[in-house]
């Protein structure tokens, strides 16, 4: 066998170790009944913001506390929890995408990724 | 039919015209160029006269839309949608062009001027080479051409013109019933994000894209090569135009991350965003593509994986495209991506699979006649170890970019795969043993000698790089501090050899300069480039490494439970709440907020942050600064919201970086619910609060008759307050009561800074009631981040000199004649 196909061999074998160490972190898409039923597991939530459910964050009381309900299409709901500075446009949001787990009847998030409404709509112009 | 009034049509008429002239010209270029190529010399004449013409026809008409778009923008034409959606009058000049890249046809068109420029180039200079060269760039320039056709073939929208008016998108708007809609209306534009209106988002774009453009020199002429059966002169000629392109793409790139750096808030230079991946994997592929075409040069080796890599880098550009601008990405990403429908991600697919479908066909015609060295490379030779080098890039590309499809992989086999919750971890961990792996090779690689190396040399040249570096690489292990232990020690382990690697591979490769190059430039750029690379390398480990949290929230209580995924305690309090004018000790340094000024024209907010280290021991200032990041208010109907732009300031070896992460802006203040509580007073009574006490010093009834500072109320009580705060500062205040026409109202009067505020009532006949409401919302407050970045410096440095070191090579290789062609 020549050098260059060891080579090759051992990069191949390198490559799949490099990602069969990537199935530890595989999380998925979830919705919150799915998360609910694998607490405890680090899932993405995808849901909305409960528009009607007050949204908690006090800076003075605590700069890294925001809590709020979260709704996802199937229109089941839980409390959120996300241990940081409540982020830009949060209320504008259409959806929100939040990683984190389960705690009991709490969702933890570590990170919240939101989607808000294109600036740009058709119903803005519609509108005018 | 409405005329409408004060439009100005004949500008888009025009930019359609040229959209379309560039379209034709195009098609008409890859069809002369295609026949040139295959033209007899008797008949190559006229067909070289066409493809020229109609080439530069298309070039000249893309420089013309991009002349008719920029005018629309500048004269805020918001008849115009790409008018009205991408900009503003307000907006500052010089962002005027980030409008151009906001958008999809903007961008597509800056890539189209890229290419007629490079093409232009092309025809002057590439020679033999012209016509299937200009062939593929032809194609290239039809397919950019068509993303801006806006044509509908049947049902299917083909290409989004940037000229459609706002009236013909959305028909069915009521105001478009009114012919002066555009006076009366559509007065201004929806302005651009504001994540963009930042100087590197005005250049920064610019430079990506030609990076993006020129990686399609070599893949031509790899196709070129192939076409013509010409597998080694391909190689000569598409060299200066690797290393182009690699420097100016690399450039481009921590550009890229400058401006993530300076304005967005996720608080680094790189964060393993799709967008970011996208761009870097089509780099190293390059990058790899221009190492195997040295060895081919040198050695006859590599050839197959020269096309390889070189095909492959430019079809990672066009992937690229396709997962940034179809929309595929959907929820991972932080930048949004306006999803153009699937006509476009058809349109994308269809190009990708043109541009692999090209080079395949060319070489399974040819494939008997590639030549191939039977000879096995020697473990003593450079060109072993450079393509050992390539091969871990192409991985690293595969690793980084099978990770950024999983939305696609997700899409196409009905998954629900993502990254689970530390996504840069899961990248850097392989990327640091990558980067070591990478750094050795990088810092002993140039010793070697091609074909064979006697050990005897290698070792008199490499002992003392070597020795150099190991007592470097300690002594920044030893006293470097670096202890990032998050993630276990075998990754803190790793960090450190990496960094003693990339040192290695800093002072290697500047020894490499005297030693054996005895500082000739004409054979430096290598070496330059390889040094610039350490430099980055060096920076980019320390700085993540080292990445200070400076604003860690001590105030609150560890959160109990919360773990993250190693079992370790987590404590994700990165915000600090900083109250007006009271100093909070935050690191090393006592942070102050003295205050913001707005600029009411765009809506921005200064924020001014005081930093001062003091000695512990004699109290003295060692250092004060301040720093002022700034944030836009957007107004909507739930409040409004800030988007923050960091500040930082700027030190040689570290760069202290602060962003707000909440105001309380005088809107939402409104609406504080807490209520006043009242106690029934008379003069000098005191009434007690939370942090002090309020002394009445003086209570008066006042009426029109003996007052006569009173004339627009018939009666008064006024009153003069004394706040004590419990830390004995008094401050002055005057609440009052009125009554006029028989109704009372009462005026309040704040202290702001024991956020109060002081009311007078009158209930009954004579009883005066004060009001003491303890309002968070009066309290002037920012919520913060702070972070300290060492060595940052280094990474820029690094990267200017790895550029620069690419351009030397460029330089010197068009120069030599043995790069004739």
């Amino acid at each position: 066998m020549k050098k260059t196909h060891v080579l090759g061999l051992v990069f191949i074998a390198a490559s799949i170790a490099a990602l069969l160490t990537l199935m530890d972190d595989i999380s998925t898409y979830d919705s919150v009944e799915s998360a609910r039923r694998k607490e405890g597991k680090f899932v993405h939530l995808i849901a909305k913001l409960d528009t009607t459910k007050p949204v908690i964050y006090d800076p003075l009381k605590d700069p890294n506390y925001l809590s709020f309900v979260a709704v996802d299409s199937l229109g089941s709901s839980t409390a959120v929890v996300y241990r940081n500075a409540k982020p830009t446009d949060f209320e504008k949001s259409q959806r929100v995408v939040m990683k984190g787990s389960m705690k009991g009847e709490v969702f933890e998030c570590k990170e919240i990724i939101l989607k808000c409404p294109s600036k740009y709509t058709d119903e803005k112009v519609a509108k005018l | 039919m409405i005329k409408y009034n004060g439009e100005h049509l004949l500008i888009g008429q025009i930019g359609m015209f040229l959209t379309l002239l560039a379209f034709t010209a195009a098609l008409l270029a890859a069809f002369a160029n295609f026949k040139a190529a295959n033209a007899n010399e008797l008949e190559e004449k006229p067909w070289r006269r066409l493809a020229r013409i109609s080439f530069l026809t298309n070039a000249v008409s893309v420089i013309g839309l991009f002349v008719v778009l920029y005018l629309i923008i500048y004269n805020h034409y918001f008849e115009y949608k790409y008018a009205h959606s991408h900009s503003k009058r307000s907006l500052d000049m010089q962002y005027l062009l980030s409008c151009f890249w906001e958008g999809q046809e903007g961008s597509f068109m800056l890539w189209a001027f890229w290419n007629a420029i490079l093409g232009a180039v092309l025809i002057k200079w590439s020679r033999k080479w012209e016509y299937p060269v200009m062939s593929v760039m032809s194609i290239l320039q039809l397919f950019l051409a068509s993303f801006l056709l806006g044509i509908y073939f049947f049902d299917i929208r083909i290409g989004t013109n940037p000229f459609v008016l706002m009236r013909n998108e959305f028909p069915d708007a009521p105001i478009f019933q009114d012919a002066d809609y555009l006076t009366k209306y559509l007065t201004d534009g929806n302005g651009l994000n504001i994540l963009l209106q930042n100087y590197w988002m005005v250049i920064h774009p610019p430079v990506l894209f030609l990076g993006f453009a020129s990686a399609a020199v070599p893949y031509a002429f790899a196709v070129a090569g192939l076409w013509k059966r010409d597998h080694a002169g391909w190689v000569r000629a598409a060299m200066p135009w690797a290393l182009f392109s690699a420097g100016i793409l690399g450039l481009g790139i921590m550009m890229g991350g400058a401006w993530a750096y300076e304005s967005l808030t996720f608080g680094g230079y790189w964060a393993w965003d799709p967008v970011e991946n996208a761009s870097m994997v089509p780099w190293l592929l390059l990058v790899a593509g221009i190492h195997t075409m040295l060895i081919f040069q040198s050695t006859g080796h590599s050839l197959k994986s020269s096309y390889l890599f070189i095909a492959l880098g430019y079809l990672l550009v066009l992937y690229s495209t396709f997962l940034t601008r179809t929309g595929v990405l959907g929820d991972t990403s932080v930048h949004s991506f306006t999803g153009e429908g699937n006509s476009l991600y058809w349109h994308l697919l269809l190009m990708q699979f043109v541009f692999i479908a090209l080079p395949l066909a060319l070489y399974w015609r040819d494939r008997k006649n590639v030549p191939v060295v039977v000879k096995e490379e020697s473990m003593n030779s450079r060109e072993f170890w450079m393509f050992v080098g390539s091969l871990l890039l192409l991985i690293s590309a595969v690793y980084i970019i099978v990770l950024t499809s999983l939305p696609f992989i997700n899409k196409l086999i009905g998954t629900s795969w993502a990254i689970g919750d530390e996504v840069e971890y899961v990248y850097n961990r392989i990327m640091v043993l990558v980067t070591i792996v990478l750094a050795l090779l990088t810092a002993m690689t140039q010793y070697f000698k091609y074909k064979d190396t006697t050990r005897k040399y290698l070792w008199s040249k490499l002992l003392v790089p070597t020795v150099i570096s190991a007592v470097l690489g300690a002594l920044v292990s030893i006293f470097g501090d670096i202890n990032y232990d998050k993630f276990g020690l075998g990754y803190l382990v790793a960090i450190h050899v990496a960094l003693w690697a990339s040192i290695y591979t800093v002072v290697a490769n500047a020894f490499y300069l005297g030693s054996v190059l005895k500082w000739k430039m004409k054979a430096a750029g290598s070496s330059i480039t390889h040094f610039g690379f350490g430099l980055m390398l060096v920076g980019i480990l320390i700085s993540a490494s080292k990445k200070e949290l400076i604003s860690q929230n001590l105030t609150g209580i560890l959160v109990k439970g919360l773990r993250d995924n190693k079992g370790k305690e987590d404590n994700p309090l990165e915000n600090m709440t900083l109250i007006y004018n009271t100093p909070i000790p935050m690191g090393k340094y006592m942070v102050t907020y003295l205050g913001d000024s707005s600029e009411p024209k765009n809506n921005k907010v200064y924020f001014k942050i005081n930093f001062v280290e003091t000695d512990t021991v004699t109290n003295e200032v060692k250092d004060q600064f301040t720093i002022t990041p700034n944030a836009f208010m957007i107004k909507s109907e739930t409040g409004s919201n800030l988007s923050s732009n960091p500040g930082a300031k700027h030190y040689l070896t570290s760069d202290v970086f602060v962003y707000i992460t909440s105001w309380m802006s005088p809107e939402n203040a409104k609406k504080d619910t807490s209520e006043f509580k009242y106690t029934r007073v008379s003069q000098g009574d005191t009434v007690f609060y939370s942090n002090g006490y309020v002394l009445v010093e003086d209570l008066v009834r006042a009426n029109k008759n003996d007052n006569k500072d009173l004339p627009l109320v018939d009666s008064a009580w006024l009153s003069k307050l004394n706040v004590v705060s419990s830390q004995g500062v008094g401050f002055k205040s005057t609440p009052g009561y009125f009554v006029q026409k028989g109704f009372g109202f009462s005026k309040a009067d704040t202290v702001m800074e024991q956020s109060l505020v002081l009311n007078l009532e009158k209930r009954g006949k004579d009883d005066v009631y004060l009001g003491v409401k303890e309002s968070a919302s009066v309290m002037r407050y920012i919520t913060l981040k702070a972070f300290r970045f060492p060595l940052i410096n280094l990474l820029w440095l690094g990267t200017v000199i790895m550029v620069i070191g690419f351009m030397i090579s460029m330089y010197f290789r068009l120069k030599s004649k043995l790069y004739a062609i």
